[in-house]
C-alpha cells in the first residue's frame, strides 16, 4: 500500500552559487530548511549584534559546508529531505534560537563591543534590503531597493554614534567610518558590481545551455536515431518513407503540444495519432488523423474502447481497401464525440459480408455499445468505405466531476531547471 | 499555363515541389520564380507576377504572411497557397487570415497539389483536412459570445461542407453525398474563406494562441 521512495540519508547542503550575497551559506541553509533565505540571513545579522558572533557562526556555517558539502553533479542533484515540522514551526525554531545565541553570549560578555558591531549589523542590514533580490524586478526596483539599503545602513550607525558616544566622538567616528567606507566603496564596489552582472549573465547562461541540452537529449533519441535508420535502410524506400514519417509525427508533437501526456489521463487525439502510427508502422498506408476540440472528462475506459475501435477500423481498411491513405476525423461535440475512419477503396457491400465474418465488425461495434454509443459502416463495391464511430457523452461515459482537474502546470519547464524558485516562491510568502 | 512562383528556405524541397509541379499528368503548371527568404520573395513576385505563389509558411526571415503584405503593398494580385510542414494550428490561421487562399502539408501528392494550384488559380478555396478541422475548432471553440452572428458563424450547410472535407472527401465526392454541384461545394467553401478571413472576432487568434498551449 505505501510506496517506498529511496532517498539517500540527510545530506549536507550544497553552498549556492546562484543566489548567494556572500558565500551562499545562507540560501544552502534555507534550501535544506525549506524557509525564505531572508530569514536566516536576518538571523546571521541579528547574532552580529550579539557581539559580532553572526559574522563568526557565519564564517564557520560557511567554512563547513565547501568543506564538507557536495559540490558539481551531485550538487545538482540535491533535494532537501522533507520535513516533518510544518513551514510556521520551522520559523519559530530559528527564532528561539536565535533568540536563545543572543542571550546567552550577551550574558556571558564576551565578543567584541557594541560600537564596533552594531555599526557593522546595520551595514549588514542594509546590504540584505539592498541585495534581497527578487526574480521579476526592474532597474528603478533595484536603484531604490538600494537606496534604502544605504539610508538603513547610515542611519543606523549615526543613531547607534549617536546614542553611544559623546557628539565630538560621534562626529569623529562618523568621518573616520565615512572615509572608510568611502574608500572600500571605491576598493571594492566596481568588483562587487562586476560580480553581480557576471553571476547574472552565468545565470542566464546556465538556463540557456540546460534548455539546449534538453533539446539535444530530445533530437539526439528522436531524429539523429531516425536519420541513422534511415542510412541504414538507404535501400528500401518504403521502409524510410515509413521512419521519416513517423518521426515527422513525434517532432511534430514534441513541438506543438507543450503539455506531456499526464499519467491517468488520456487524450483523444493524441491516442490517436499513437494509434495511426502503429497502424503505419505495420501496413504500407497512410494515415491522416485530424481532431477537432479535445476533452479531458471521459473515463479512461471510454475512450480506450473508442480508440481501440478506431484502431481495428484504420487496420480493415488498411488491409482489405488497397489504398495508400485513410482518413480519421475525431470531433468532440457537446453531447457526443464521433469518429469517422474514411478510405477512398475498393469497398464493399455490408450486406453480403457472411454472417461469420462479422467478426471483426462485432469487435468494433460491441465496443461502442458497451458505452452506449454505436458503429455504423457505409460502404459501396468501388466507393470507398467509411466506418463512424459514435460515442455520447453521459453518466457512463464522463469521468465523474473532482475538484482536483489535472492542470496544465505553466511552470512545470522552469522547475526542471532550478528547483529553488520553487522554494523561495513557497517560502518567501509564510 | 498557370505561372508558378516557388518560396521555400530549402532547395531540396523547392526543386521536389517543382518536379511534382511539373511533371504530374496533365500539368498546366509553369514555374517562373524561386526564392528563398521573405525579401528575395517579395522581389521575384513583384518582377515576375506569377499567377500563384506556393508559399512555406515559415521563412529565415519571417512568415508567409510577410511575403503577402509586401507584395499587396506594391500592388501585384498574385494568389497565395500556403505549403508546409508545419500544422500548428497558430501558423496556418494566421496565413490564411493573411489572405492565403489555401492550405496544403507537404505529404500532398503530385496530382492533388497540382489540383490545388489550378484551384486557387481559379480563385477557389483549397482546405486540407487540417486545415478544415482548425476551422471547425475555430468556430466551434467559442459559441458564448456571438459577436456579429451573420459574418461570424458558419451555416448548417458550410459545417457539413467542412466536416466532409475534414473526413477527408473530395469536392465531388461532397458534392455527390450532398446531392449539390460541385460549384456549390466550392462557393461553399470560399465562403467559409471568406468568413475565416473578415471574422472580426478577437476570438479567433486567441483561440489560435491557446490551442498552441493545450
Amino acid at each position: 500500500m505505501t510506496t517506498e521512495v529511496h532517498r539517500p540519508r540527510w545530506q549536507i547542503p550544497p553552498l549556492s552559487r546562484d543566489e548567494r550575497i556572500l558565500g551562499g551559506a545562507c540560501q544552502a541553509l534555507a534550501t535544506e530548511l525549506g524557509v525564505a533565505p531572508l530569514a536566516i540571513r536576518l538571523s546571521f545579522v541579528i547574532l552580529v549584534l550579539a557581539g559580532g558572533w553572526g559574522l563568526v557562526f557565519y564564517g564557520l556555517t560557511w567554512a563547513f559546508l565547501a568543506w564538507a558539502g557536495p559540490t558539481g553533479a551531485e550538487a545538482a542533484a540535491y533535494v532537501p529531505e522533507p520535513k516533518a515540522a510544518s513551514l510556521q514551526h520551522r520559523y519559530l525554531a530559528i527564532a528561539l534560537i536565535v533568540a536563545g545565541l543572543i542571550l546567552s553570549l550577551r550574558t556571558l560578555g564576551f565578543g567584541f563591543v557594541d560600537q564596533i558591531v552594531f555599526p557593522i549589523g546595520f551595514v549588514l542590514t542594509g546590504v540584505l534590503i539592498a541585495w534581497n533580490r527578487q526574480q521579476t524586478e526592474g532597474g528603478v526596483g533595484a536603484a531604490v531597493r538600494i537606496s534604502a539599503g544605504v539610508l538603513v545602513a547610515a542611519g543606523g550607525m549615526i543613531a547607534v554614534a549617536a546614542l553611544n558616544v559623546d557628539s565630538w566622538e560621534a562626529v569623529r567616528l562618523l568621518s573616520i567610518m565615512a572615509v572608510v567606507l568611502l574608500g572600500l566603496s571605491l576598493i571594492v564596489g566596481p568588483s562587487v558590481a562586476r560580480i553581480g552582472t557576471e553571476l547574472d549573465k552565468e545565470r542566464q547562461e546556465r538556463v540557456r545551455a540546460d534548455e539546449r541540452a534538453r533539446v539535444a537529449a530530445h533530437l539526439h533519441d528522436s531524429v539523429l536515431q531516425t536519420l541513422t535508420l534511415i542510412q541504414k535502410h538507404s535501400d528500401d524506400p518504403k521502409r524510410m518513407a515509413q521512419l521519416a514519417r513517423r518521426q515527422e509525427r513525434e517532432l511534430r508533437t514534441w513541438l506543438y503540444e507543450a503539455t506531456p501526456e499526464q499519467p491517468g489521463t488520456m487524450r483523444l487525439g493524441p491516442a490517436l495519432d499513437n494509434v495511426a502510427d502503429a497502424v503505419e508502422h505495420d501496413h504500407e498506408v497512410r494515415v491522416e488523423v485530424v481532431t477537432v476540440g479535445d476533452s479531458l472528462d471521459l473515463r479512461p475506459e471510454s475512450i480506450e474502447d473508442l480508440v481501440s475501435a478506431t484502431r481495428e477500423a484504420i487496420t480493415n481498411a488498411a488491409k482489405h481497401a488497397e489504398v495508400d491513405r485513410i482518413d480519421v476525423y475525431a470531433e468532440h461535440r457537446t453531447n457526443a464525440i464521433e469518429v469517422f475512419i474514411r478510405d477512398a477503396g475498393v469497398g464493399f457491400d455490408p450486406d453480403a459480408v457472411a454472417e461469420d465474418r462479422h467478426g471483426i465488425r462485432q469487435s468494433i461495434r460491441a465496443r461502442l455499445e458497451r458505452h452506449g454509443g454505436r458503429a455504423t459502416i457505409f460502404s459501396e463495391p468501388g466507393q470507398g468505405t467509411e466506418v463512424e464511430l459514435y460515442l455520447p457523452l453521459n453518466e457512463t461515459t464522463r469521468r465523474p466531476a473532482t475538484a482536483g482537474e489535472p492542470q496544465p502546470e505553466p511552470d512545470e519547464q522552469e522547475a526542471e531547471i532550478d528547483p529553488e524558485n520553487l522554494l523561495k516562491a513557497g517560502g518567501e510568502h509564510p | 499555363m498557370i505561372r508558378v512562383a516557388l518560396i521555400d528556405d530549402h532547395a531540396l524541397v523547392r526543386a521536389g515541389v517543382r518536379g511534382e509541379l511539373e511533371e504530374s499528368e496533365n500539368s498546366d503548371v509553369d514555374v517562373v520564380a524561386e526564392a528563398g527568404t521573405v525579401a528575395d520573395a517579395i522581389d521575384a513576385i513583384v518582377r515576375s507576377k506569377p499567377d500563384v505563389v506556393v508559399c512555406d509558411v515559415h521563412l529565415p526571415d519571417g512568415t508567409a504572411a510577410d511575403v503577402i503584405a509586401g507584395v499587396v503593398e506594391r500592388g501585384v494580385t498574385s494568389r497565395f497557397l500556403a505549403l508546409s510542414v508545419s500544422d500548428a494550428a497558430t501558423d496556418v490561421i494566421h496565413v490564411i487570415r493573411s489572405g492565403a487562399r489555401g492550405y496544403v502539408t507537404k505529404a500532398i501528392e503530385g496530382r492533388d497539389l497540382v489540383d490545388a494550384v489550378r484551384r486557387v488559380n481559379d480563385g477557389d478555396a483549397v482546405f486540407s483536412p487540417r486545415l478544415a478541422g482548425f476551422v471547425l475548432d475555430a468556430f466551434s471553440a467559442n459559441l458564448e459570445s456571438p459577436g456579429n452572428p451573420e459574418l461570424d458563424e458558419l451555416t448548417a450547410r458550410e459545417q457539413e461542407v467542412m466536416r466532409l472535407l475534414a473526413r477527408g472527401y473530395a469536392y465531388k465526392e461532397i458534392a455527390r453525398r450532398l446531392s449539390i454541384s460541385i460549384k456549390t461545394v466550392e462557393s461553399h467553401a470560399s465562403a467559409v474563406l471568406r468568413k475565416l478571413q473578415l471574422s472580426s472576432r478577437n476570438e479567433l487568434a486567441a483561440w489560435a494562441a491557446n490551442r498552441k498551449l493545450v
